[in-house]
């Protein structure tokens, strides 16, 4: 019988992933041969340059694209192979997203971005995680603005409803995808803050892609990818140690 | 998909539709006139001398409809133009960014529109003086008409042409005024459509709208009540008419989302429902310029169906006779069933617009529905946000259209024949057939306008969500 992820301790794991994009003669290798696991109730970088495969692994792990090869998990579900309305289901259910460019929908105000993945599931949030939400928004400082609409926000605030959006259903696993790449440094430490609370706060597993050292250095673990190979694994750095893993990195290219 | 490329497949997508509406225009008015012509001659035998009396009669009531018809497309035109600068709004902040001016870009935008219209208008022709001579030729082998010489190809058909080539360059310029307000600062930060929206918000525009529709209801009443004295309550009614209806088209971004919001209550709680009210009633103007057109097609219909009957109505009390009532009634349903399809033509013409504004709002909307997608709204979901969007706007547009076309009717017939049949003032007669083929009209639109932007978001990966920019 197979180890599950549970045992192993890990909220997602993919083993042997391997992602080529384009046809035979022009095809470009994304990801080559990746086992990784990520582990539960802590807060994960994934670095790496441009061009790396980290922001394949993430979609490929989130389950917005298709693995080429290996296996993918979220907790004990295999999603490899899984339909297009599992998946949707089980993103909405399971996973929270935060982007780098906010992506609240502009029509809604910010309760109605909160609670829209209720509201995609048909249904009200229950007392309890009504309680959940305003406990959110309050820590969040979004208490004010529950009317207010996207483009009314500073983009750190967006981030913050972004935030409260992704953990809003208490999903198995956050992915972020450079929270910080649109945010001035004051709002972007605000948010990678936020985030670490989140982990080390209640236990929230998190997996952050991000070129930015300062950035993983709020992260407990990073993994570092180049040329779709994951080449270091490291525990909590700095952004000097971190910076100059990167720099090894490109010197060995 | 990059910015870019929506903006390139939204005009695309923009033009093809001026095409067709273009098109549709300019066939339109040539199959008329050639009617007119066949029947001139028809109606003449081959006494040259009468056909041109007969045939300048005919024309007027030709270029009526025409004028209609030439009037609604030109909205159409100038929305759907508007709807694409509003998508395209990065593309052209980027080239002022690198020093276009802004006159220079709307100047392309209107070029833009002229060949879209001259290439609409001949093609238009070409298959309306076609289908005329296939018609001529089967009429005739019907035994229908007899064997005379019909002129098919004569210059009058050129000013159709030329009236839809003019009214689409105008509907162009008119409806790229927006390039003016694109900064080029918009290249640089994240611009929406929303910004475009409230610096399009004229305090002036509104104010001019509403004392129009003021005026307009009053000349109306006035155009009822003194009906009851002279027929020429009906100059006073239809000054009034006029007046309001242009009142409600300039304020139609007043009117409509209101009436959007009204219907998006009976759609229910769901979260497709809900996104698809909040698109609607958030976007005034883009809900307002989707919607108008078919406003205006559906309120001419009932118009003339209701001032028909209307008068049926008011004249049969003045009748003993039940053969002439017959000849009466014969004359009123046949009169309306040509008026319906002439006017029918003019709502085709802005369901094409309607259901092209609807496709232009679900690509412009590429990212947010490949957000929705990623954050876990099915593929049936995002279905039936669209098929929502559509309920919603198909049904206001056809019942604020019915309402306004019962009520300018009975003023029409009230104010024309009021003082012929001192009938006094009647409740309106609603033609119950009609306003059961507006229903199925609707239905069938409404689906039919879903279909494709509806497999087109469906397959729209959530991916592109994800990608920054």
């Amino acid at each position: 019988m197979e180890i599950t992820s549970a045992e192993l301790g890990l909220a997602a794991r993919v083993t042997n992933l391997c992602k080529t994009y384009g046809s035979a003669t022009t095809s470009v290798t994304a990801l080559d041969d990746v086992s990784i696991g990520i582990r539960r109730g802590q807060f994960t970088a994934i670095m790496g340059p441009s061009g790396s495969g980290k922001s394949t692994l993430m979609h490929i792990m989130a389950g917005l694209d298709e693995a080429g090869s290996g296996r993918v998990w979220l907790g004990d579900t295999e999603i490899t192979g899984l339909g297009d309305s599992e998946l949707t289901v089980l993103r909405r259910r399971r996973i929270g997203f935060i982007f780098q460019s906010f992506n609240l929908v502009p029509t809604l105000d910010v309760r109605g971005n909160i609670t829209m993945p209720f509201a995609l599931d048909g249904r009200r949030p229950d007392a309890a995680e009504k309680d959940w939400i305003d406990q959110l928004t309050d820590s969040l400082g979004l208490g004010d603005r529950l009317r207010h609409r996207p483009h009314e926000l500073s983009g750190g605030q967006q981030q913050r409803v972004a935030i409260a959006r992704a953990l809003a259903t208490r999903p198995e696993l956050v992915f972020a995808d450079e929270p910080t790449g649109n945010l001035d440094s004051r709002s972007g430490r605000e948010v990678l803050t936020l985030l670490k609370a989140a982990s080390t706060g209640y236990g929230q597993s998190i997996a952050m892609v991000t070129h930015d050292p300062i950035a993983a250095s709020f992260a407990d673990r990073i993994l570092f990818l180049a040329d779709g190979r994951v080449v270091e694994d490291r525990e909590r750095s700095t952004a000097e140690e971190i910076s100059g893993i990167m720099l090894g990195m490109e010197q060995c290219a | 998909m990059s910015g870019s490329e929506t903006a390139s497949a939204t005009g695309h997508a923009g033009r093809g539709a001026s095409l067709l509406v273009a098109a549709l225009a300019s066939a339109f008015g040539v199959l008329l006139l050639e009617t007119t012509s066949v029947l001139a001659t028809v109606v003449s035998g081959n006494d040259v001398s009468r056909i041109a009396a007969v045939r300048a009669a005919l024309s007027i009531v030709a270029f009526l409809f025409i004028t209609i018809a030439v009037y609604v497309s030109a909205i159409v035109t100038t929305n759907t133009v508007a709807t694409v600068i509003a998508g395209r709004t990065r593309t052209i902040a980027l080239m002022r960014l690198i020093g276009s001016s802004a006159g220079d870009q709307r100047r392309a935008v209107a070029l833009d529109g002229l060949k879209v219209g001259l290439a609409g208008a001949v093609l238009g022709a070409a298959a309306g003086i076609l289908l005329s001579f296939a018609g001529v030729r089967l009429a005739f082998g019907a035994g229908l008409i007899p064997d005379l010489g019909y002129r098919l190809l004569e210059p009058l058909l050129a000013l159709p042409v030329v009236i839809v080539v003019l009214s689409t360059w105008c509907a162009a310029w008119v409806g790229s005024r927006r390039v003016l307000t694109v900064s080029p600062m918009q290249a640089v930060g994240a611009a929406q459509e929303r910004t475009l929206e409230e610096s399009a918000r004229r305090p002036g525009r509104n104010a001019f709208a509403i004392v129009l529709m003021a005026t307009g209801v009053l000349f109306l009443a006035g155009g009822v009540w003194a009906g009851q004295v002279t027929e020429y309550g009906v100059l006073l009614g239809l000054a009034g008419g006029l007046l309001s209806f242009t009142g409600l088209v300039l304020g139609s971004h007043l009117i409509m989302p209101p009436m959007l919001s009204l219907v998006g209550r009976f759609l229910g709680g769901s979260a497709p429902a809900r996104l698809a009210v909040a698109n609607a009633s958030q976007h005034p103007e883009r809900s307002a310029r989707t919607t108008i057109g078919l406003v205006i097609g559906v309120t001419l219909i009932t118009m003339f169906a209701v001032a028909g009957s209307t008068f049926e109505t008011m004249m049969q009390p003045l009748m003993d006779d039940p053969v002439t009532r017959a000849a009466v009634s014969e004359t009123v349903s046949t009169s309306l069933a040509v008026i319906s399809v002439l006017v029918g033509f003019s709502a085709l013409i802005a369901a094409v617009g309607m259901i092209n504004n609807l496709a232009l709002s679900v690509l412009q909307r590429s990212r947010e529905i490949g957000l929705l997608r990623a954050l876990g709204f099915t593929g049936r979901q995002v279905r039936a946000m669209i098929l929502a969007e559509s309920v919603q706007m198909t049904v206001a547009a056809v019942t604020l259209g019915l309402v306004l076309g019962v009520a300018y009717g009975w003023a029409a017939a009230q104010s024309l024949f009021g003082s012929v049949t001192h009938a006094g003032l009647v409740a309106p007669s609603i033609p119950w057939l009609l306003v059961t083929l507006c229903v199925v009209g609707t239905a069938v639109l409404t689906v039919g306008a879903t279909i494709l932007p509806a497999r087109r978001a469906v397959s729209l990966a959530p991916i592109a969500a994800l990608a920054a920019g």
